[in-house]
């Protein structure tokens, strides 16, 4: 071995050292908090959702501006019945407004969602929960039915009859004044696309992005 | 063997030198190169954070959000401004702070281990809300945001209590969508206007030598202390 390649060697074996302590710091501060972080596991959080508690039968959710809320009143029957009474008032509980009484044996149940507000206080949704069937009422928030045939829009079975191929999974909130947010799932329980539901034309718009 | 003893000590310092600068150029070009894919954050909102971050009113204009027309709130500028202020209150003497919890879509807000706020937000979704550890460095009570491309283009006046803590990137109040709980931003945290107005009114905006209020972002969170961040930008 001649001494200009031993050189060489010892040059390229330094440099190589030098190479991989170099990635390592800087993958290392790139990924800083990754390797300090204690491991956990988050608690479940409990959501601000009007569910019915046992001991309560009056529930409400404020719009996001604060001046409307949705109030629901749940009675319970003498025949295992529930009667679901939704009006709507002002911020202040002033102008109630009436808007929909519905009674349903034990098996179902109504929840107001925490976005259950359009962004501009003119409609909100409710949903029914029967076993693991969801569905999802809209209303126009004065009280007033869309027409003579329909006092709310069931968004649910008006999307499962736009026959997209794909199934209704949940409503998670409003995406503008008059667009419900739709997820839905394939055939085999895996994620479909995400939806608009349009309020009032019940025009079903693919979107190109999952929500 | 003698002739190769030699021929080693002919090695130089002027040989060590040249092994040292080359190293030292090595390792310096792994770090530029390293850091040049580490995650970029700019803006938010890629206009108005470049034109400006200022108090803004414009109660004749209409927004757009995702190629629709939205109506803005009507603000009062002289009542918005009244009900700002650098300072909030406080309940306690404890250290304020403000944890936003990316994986849960939840804000929350502390005196030292006492929660003085929990909602659900909308973070980032067309461009990431940058994860790291912040302080609040400038509170408007409404200003305008505008940016994205094409169909992506969004303008939006009137928005209310605005608390920036990383360039753009801030908390605010969001009135043109009411899908709080899943991502929906360009990077800042949306939350419902009762929300964004309340926690700006406990917040602290930077005074002197002091920092605001501390925000982190976190990709999961449990408690004060526990703030799990995967690829921290600081």
């Amino acid at each position: 071995m001649t001494t200009l390649r031993q050189i060489e060697l010892e040059s390229i074996f330094l440099i190589s050292i030098v190479a991989a302590a170099s990635l390592f710091f800087v993958i290392q501060r790139n990924n800083q908090g990754q390797f300090n972080a204690p491991s956990m596991r988050i608690a479940s959080l409990s959501l601000p959702l009007a569910t019915p508690a046992p001991e309560q039968n009056v529930f409400s959710q404020i719009s996001p501006d604060g001046t409307k809320k949705v109030v629901m009143k749940v009675m319970q029957g003498s025949d295992n019945t529930k009667t679901y009474d939704f009006s709507t008032v002002d911020g202040n509980d002033a102008n109630e407004q009436r808007v929909f009484t519905k009674t349903f044996d034990s098996s179902s149940s109504m929840v107001i969602p925490f976005n259950t507000w359009s962004p501009d206080n003119k409609y909100f949704f409710i949903h029914k929960n029967t076993g693991d069937n969801k569905s999802v009422f809209a209303f126009k928030a004065s009280g007033v039915a869309f027409s003579q045939a329909e006092e709310y829009f069931d968004v649910t079975d008006l999307f499962r009859k736009k026959e997209t191929g794909y199934n209704f999974s949940e409503a998670t909130g409003w995406a503008s004044e008059s667009l419900i947010i739709v997820n839905t799932t394939k055939d085999d329980s895996s994620k479909g696309p995400s939806y608009w539901f349009e309020i009032p034309s019940k025009a079903v718009i693919q979107l190109s992005t999952e929500f | 063997m003698s002739h190769r003893r030699i021929k080693r000590n002919k090695k130089t310092i002027g040989h060590y030198l040249k092994i040292y600068f080359l190293l030292f150029f090595v390792s310096l070009a792994i770090f530029a190169v390293g850091s040049f894919f580490k995650p970029q954050f700019n803006c938010a909102n890629s206009l108005t954070c470049k034109s400006d971050l200022s108090v803004s009113v414009d109660n004749d204009a209409i927004g757009i959000f995702q190629g629709r027309k939205v109506l803005p709130p009507k603000v009062d500028l002289a009542q918005a401004l009244t009900q700002s202020s650098i300072l909030g209150v406080r309940v306690s003497n404890e250290e304020k702070h403000i944890y936003i919890d990316l994986s849960t879509q939840t804000i929350y807000a502390y005196e030292g281990k006492t929660q003085i706020m929990k909602t659900l937000i909308s973070s980032g979704k067309w461009s990431r809300t940058p994860v790291g550890n912040f302080n609040i460095w400038q509170k408007l009570p409404v200003t305008r945001m505008a940016g994205g491309q094409g169909a992506d283009a969004y303008n939006l006046p009137n928005v209310q209590w605005v608390m920036y803590f990383y360039r753009d990137f801030g908390t605010h109040a969001a009135y043109w969508h009411n899908n709080f709980g899943h991502e929906m931003s360009h990077g800042c945290v949306n939350m419902r206007l009762i929300d964004a107005k309340e926690l700006y009114a406990w917040a602290d905006g930077p005074t002197g030598k002091n920092l605001g209020t501390a925000v982190s972002t976190c990709d999961q969170f449990k408690e004060p202390g526990t703030c799990i961040q995967k690829n921290p930008i600081n």
